[in-house]
Formats: structure tokens, sequence, C-alpha cells
């Protein structure tokens, strides 16, 4: 045996896992070769000073944290941390799909000329609310039936797909006239707070039936309808408590889902684009109006004289009216070339404090105006 | 030595029979043993920790595979030592960690600057001796000096032949031979 050789063999030997003959002979190498011996010795001393190391333990909490760990956790908290955890690495990358997406769909909303004119559509309710209430209560019947409840939770898109035949339809406004009163009736006799719930699911759209696509100013009219909610309460009259509720529940899962629905507005788009192939949109939340204000006045009654008969004057035509505990609240759709006029005359008649106004106006601008004093 | 072969039989039984006691007195039982082949294959007390308590968490989980062949022991090693040359052996962890800087730092209990001043210089170089082993050398003498794992448990644990495991074990020592050459007397 080697110096070599025996040396290869000192860690066996120190554990004992050496077989007899192995043993034998490294030991009679050992005893003729003083150099491995010192050799053994150091070894020896090598693992004895390995083996003294400090031992190690484990934090103080660690049995609880481990215990914690191991708890079943509920399915949504599940959920929540594969989507989110670890915050720095999936939050950006979130963050960032989120903003790609969005600016995705702004390109494609830019660059699609008709899908800007979809989402553009005009009223025809200030029009077909100033016809003569001529038509047959048959024909008024169906109207009732089905837009009641389209306009407690806005039927925007049905509303702008007339809005947008503005000449060609002219003689179909009268036809829509007694519809349109019919509107402002149904905000006034709100049904029972079932029915509607019932109504709105009826209405809920299918697969197959086209969504009204949701814009960017759509999106700030609704936030405009919710601080509205928060002030006037004549709107939320306009909803039963448990429409209410969904539409919050709605409103959150919108949030949440915020990358998807945006994927989805170009489809929901494209399809609004197809008229044959579908019904008129199903209903989605209240269309909130495009201005809306408050007038500080010292007689109520005569403000709303002095209203109508500029209502009148201008062209323009009131569509609803909500009388509150606060004063009546009047939506007036107004062309848009008078709309300026109006602005003028309302501040004759008190003190006129408009909201913010759209950075482009429609053809026909609906104006709420609540009357205070 | 905490946790005896008896007592772990009857754990076992208990984990096996979702006795809700039973994880907690296993985790008792061997946190700073898994802690310990945590901390010194990855350095770090963070990276230990979390790690450590993957072992266990897989444990909670897969109790039902174990077939008791081997110790409970055994398998708590095999498990936290796989995990350790994984996560060593994982792209994330190479870029995680800044060169050796990161393994040499030293696998102890303390951490503060100050407590490693204050740490016996012997101490010092034999955890960073014990750092700078390769991760295969490293895990054989954690196992077998510092764990006091025989030869066949190391074998079963690391899924190795006895005859690897003696050549790495070997060869572990030389290197640390070399590097605490001036502690020796």
């Amino acid at each position: 045996m080697t110096c070599h050789d025996a040396r290869e063999q000192f860690s066996a030997m120190i554990d004992d896992a050496l077989d007899a003959a192995e043993r034998a002979e490294l030991d009679s190498h050992l005893a003729t070769c003083a150099e491995c011996r010192r050799e053994l010795q150091r070894f020896r001393d090598t693992v004895a000073l390995v083996r003294a190391a400090a031992p190690v333990r484990a934090p103080a909490s660690f049995v609880d944290r481990v215990l914690e760990a191991a708890r079943p956790v509920p399915w949504p908290q599940r959920l929540l941390r594969g989507l989110f955890l670890p915050w720095p690495v999936k939050l950006p990358m979130e963050a960032a799909a989120v903003v790609l997406v969005a600016v995705g769909v702004a390109l494609v909303y830019r660059g699609s000329p008709e899908l800007q004119q979809s989402a553009r559509q005009e009223p025809a309710a200030p029009v077909v609310t100033q016809a003569p209430s001529v038509a047959p209560p048959e024909a008024q019947a169906p109207a009732r039936e089905n837009d009641a409840p389209r306009i407690l939770y806005g039927a925007r898109g049905e509303e702008k797909k007339a809005r947008e035949q503005d000449t060609p339809r002219e003689a179909e406004k009268a036809k829509a006239a007694p519809r349109a009163q019919e509107r402002v009736e149904g905000f006034v006799k709100t049904p029972e707070p079932g029915a509607l719930v019932d109504k709105k699911r009826a209405e809920a759209p299918t697969p197959s039936a086209p969504q009204r696509a949701p814009t960017a100013r759509d999106a700030d009219l609704q936030k405009g309808t919710e601080s509205q909610d928060r002030q006037a309460p004549v709107v939320g009259k306009l909803e039963a408590p448990a429409s209410r509720a969904e539409r919050q529940r709605a409103a959150k899962d919108d949030v949440r889902s915020g990358a998807t629905q945006q994927t989805e507005l170009r489809a929901d788009s494209l399809k609004a684009q197809r008229p044959a192939s579908a019904p008129p949109s199903a209903t989605s939340a209240f269309v909130p109006p495009d201005v809306s204000g408050q007038l500080a006045v010292s007689d109520r009654e005569l403000a709303l004289r002095s209203l109508a008969e500029l209502v009148a004057r201008l062209g323009a035509a009131q569509t609803r009216r909500f009388d509150t505990s606060d004063g009546p609240i009047i939506e007036i759709a107004v062309p848009r070339e008078v709309y300026a006029e109006l602005n003028r005359g309302l501040a004759q008649l008190g003190r006129w404090q408009p909201g913010k106004e759209p950075s482009t106006l429609p053809a026909t601008v609906r104006v709420v105006v609540r009357i205070t004093g | 030595m905490e946790g005896r072969t008896g007592d772990d039989a009857s754990l076992v039984d208990r984990l096996r029979r979702g006795d809700p006691r039973a994880f907690e007195d296993l985790v008792i039982a061997y946190q700073h043993r898994v802690f310990g082949v945590a901390l010194r294959m990855l350095g770090n007390r963070a990276e230990a920790e979390e790690l450590a308590q993957e072992v266990f968490l897989r444990v909670h989980r897969a109790i039902g595979e174990f077939r008791g062949e081997a110790k409970l022991s055994t398998w708590l090693y095999a498990i936290a030592s796989r995990l350790c040359l994984n996560r060593l052996a994982s792209g994330e962890w190479r870029m995680a960690r800044h060169g050796d800087q990161a393994l040499t730092r030293l696998a102890s209990r303390e951490s503060s600057p100050v407590e490693e001043v204050e740490r016996s210089e012997l101490e010092t170089a034999l955890h960073r001796a014990i750092a700078e082993l390769g991760e295969e050398r490293r895990i054989v003498v954690v196992l077998r000096d510092l764990e006091g794992l025989s030869y066949e448990e190391i074998a079963t644990a690391l899924e190795l032949e006895l005859g690897t495991v003696r050549s790495r074990l070997h060869r572990a020592r030389m290197d640390l031979r070399e590097k605490l050459e001036r502690f020796l007397p």
C-alpha cells in the first residue's frame, strides 16, 4: 500500500467504515510510515474541529410560522396569492399588462372611425318628448312595458341608436314620442323592486345578444352618475335597492376584471356595429347626463315656467322631471348649437352652476338642472 | 438528539391519523436539524427559514406517501437536502447570490455584523471553509459531521451509492483539512 492509497482510507477509517481486510492493510502501512501517522492525526483533528462547530437553532417563532403556513387557506385567498404574490414580481407585470391592453384598446379605437362613430350615436329623446301624444294607446302599451326598466337601468345603447338617426328618422320621431312620455312616467311610477330585478334579469344579455361597447366617455359619465347617486336622492329612487346592490357588485367586479373588460371592449364595439345580427342592445347602467348643474332661484314656480319657455324658445325639449324634497330636477335635451344659449338663459333665471362639460358635446346635449332655493 | 425512533413511529402514526397536534410535535422535534441543514447549505438565514418551512409543509402534505422504510429523520433530511440542492442549482439562486460572497458568509446562528466580529476566528474560518465546499461535498459533510447521519442514511437521503458517499466525504474532509490547517494543533 502506498502513502496515497493509505490516505484515501483515512476518512472511512475515522468513521469505522472499513472492512476488516482494508483496516488490516491500512494498519500495517501506518505501523511503518510516520508521515502517514502524522497525516492521519491531522485528519482526525480536522474532523473533530468540524464536529465541534456550534449547533444551529431555528428562530424562536419558526414553529408558529410553519403551523400558520400549514393551516388550510380559503380558496379566494389562495387565488389572490396565486395572482399577486410575490408582489415585487407579479404587480409590475400585471400593471404593465393592464397598461399594454389599455394602450392597445386605445390604438384600435382611434384607428377605427367606425368604432368611434358607434360610440357617439346621438339621442333622439329630446325631439320625441315634444311631439304630440297622438299614438294610439295600443301602440304605447308594448313600449311602456319594455321601456320602463330600460330607463331605470339605462337603455343607453338603444337611445344612442335612436339619436344617431337624426334626419332620416324625423317621421319616426312622432311615433317615438309617446314612448318617451312613458319613460318619464316610468321614472315616477317606479315598479316594485322585485319586478325590476326580474325585468333586468329577463333583459340580461345573452351570449348572442351584443352589448353596447363601453367607452372612456361612458366611464366618466358613470363616475358622474355615482357622484350623483350621493348628491341627488332622486337618482337613488330610480333604482330598487336590490338592483342597486346588484349594480354595486357588478361595479366591483368590473374594477377587478378591468383588463378583461378592456379586452372585451373592442369585441363588444364590433358586435354593436352589426345591427342586423341581433336585437337592440340590452339594458346596462343608468345613463348619466352630459352636463348637470344646480340652478339656485328665489321662486321655483317662476323658474320652472321661465325654464319651460326657454326650452321651447331654443327648440330644446324637457325629457324628464323629478320632484324631490330638495326641489325639482329637470332633464333637458338641447341641440348642441344652442347649448351655449341655454346656459346663458339658465344664468339669467338664477345662479346657474353647471358641472363639468365633456370635451366634445354630442349633437343633442342632455342637461340635468336641479332647481333649488 | 431530539426525537427517537420509537417516538418517530408513534409520531408518524399520529400524523397519518390526522392528529392536529402531531404536526406541531414534528416541527418542534426537527426544526433545528432541518433549519441547520438549510442554513449551512444556503448560508442565509431568511432563505434557510423559508426552505425549512417548505420542508415541513411538504411533509405535512405528503405524510401519506411516507412508507416507513427509512427513518422519519432520514426522510426529512432527504427532503431538506433535495430542496437545498435544487435551490442552489436554480438559475434564480445563482443570479441572486453575489459571486461566492453569499456562500462564504457565515452560515451560523448569529447574523449581525457586531456578532460576526465577536465570533471566534476559528468558528468563522470553520463556517467559511464549509461554505466554500462544493455543494455535493458540502451536503455530505453537513449530514455526516454536523448532523451525525450514518453513511447508509446519507446514501438513502441523497439517493447515492455508499461508495459515492464515502468518496465525497473523504474529498470534502481533505478540502477542510487544507483550509483549516492553521487551526490544527
